[in-house]
């Protein structure tokens, strides 16, 4: 079966154009006809993923794929990498500056709602070098 | 009860406008992970951010209307943002707690 595929540049240098590659598949996903549950939890764990790459690593890369029972989401930055993985899924963990808290970010909530609203998740992350997270939302 | 009822009742400021709709329930937070988790569709969305991202988080959350609250006014990067995506932006002078409870009062919430 084939899929779509869509591909985003997410800026780092840019707040205000955070988001919308989320934005961009959550309506994709609406025109499809995709059940808006499915919609929601995709939207929200692709934009929390999308935030870390804007605030954590200036910026990355998101490739999602559209298949017609589930959504498949690559998520690829150069950024600093992430050392204590297991530490940073611990709900409430940030090392967010408080910059970035006063916009709204940096609730430690980012990662274990990927997490929570994903059906599989991988992080793969190396210090120096960069982390690409891979996120499978099946749809209901 | 809609948005544009309600803009009127509640003797808010209008920011700018969007599509009429209900406003069918309520949430208020600041922290934008909270909001995207767990603000129901439809609600109205009170805070006291102001910033560009509150306009994505709230087309992400598909709320009715965002309540700018304690005469917290969008800058200009939000407005243009909540423009360009159709946001109903609402302002109050009360804190959070006051604007809330109008929202219960004049929609049923
Ligand atoms: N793409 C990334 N690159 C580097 N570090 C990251 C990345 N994503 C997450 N992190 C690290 O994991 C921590 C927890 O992430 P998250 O749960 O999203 O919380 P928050 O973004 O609110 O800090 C971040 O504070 C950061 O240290
Ligand atoms: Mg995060």
């Amino acid at each position: 079966m084939q899929c779509i595929r869509l591909e985003y540049d997410v800026d780092g240098e840019n707040f205000s154009s955070a988001g919308n590659a989320s934005e961009s598949v959550k309506r994709t996903l609406k025109q499809m006809g995709v059940a808006p549950g499915s919609v929601r939890r995709v939207a929200i764990a692709m934009y929390e993923g999308e935030i870390n790459m804007v605030i954590h690593a200036h910026g990355g890369k998101a490739v999602v794929e559209i298949y017609p029972e589930r959504v498949d989401i690559y998520l690829k930055d150069s950024g600093p990498g992430i050392e204590n993985i297991e530490l940073a899924m611990k709900a409430g963990y940030s090392t967010a500056t408080e910059s970035i808290r006063s916009l709204g970010f940096g609730a430690g909530m980012g990662l274990p709602n990927m997490k929570k609203y994903s059906d599989e998740m991988r992080i793969d992350s190396t210090v120096g070098v960069g982390t690409t997270v891979f996120l499978r939302v099946n749809f209901e | 009860m809609t948005v544009s009822e309600f803009a009127e009742k509640s003797g808010f400021a209008v920011f700018c406008r969007g599509e009429d709709r209900a406003v069918e329930s309520g949430y208020c937070g600041d922290f934008l992970s909270n909001i995207i988790s767990r603000a129901p569709d439809s609600c109205c969305w009170l805070t006291v951010m102001n910033n560009v991202n509150v306009a994505a988080v709230a087309t992400l959350i598909d709320c009715a209307c965002i309540v700018l609250c304690e005469g917290t006014e969008p800058d200009e990067a939000f407005y243009k943002k909540a423009q360009e995506l159709k946001l109903w932006v609402l302002g109050a002078n009360e804190n959070v707690f006051e604007a809330c409870k109008k929202v219960v009062k004049l929609c049923n919430v």
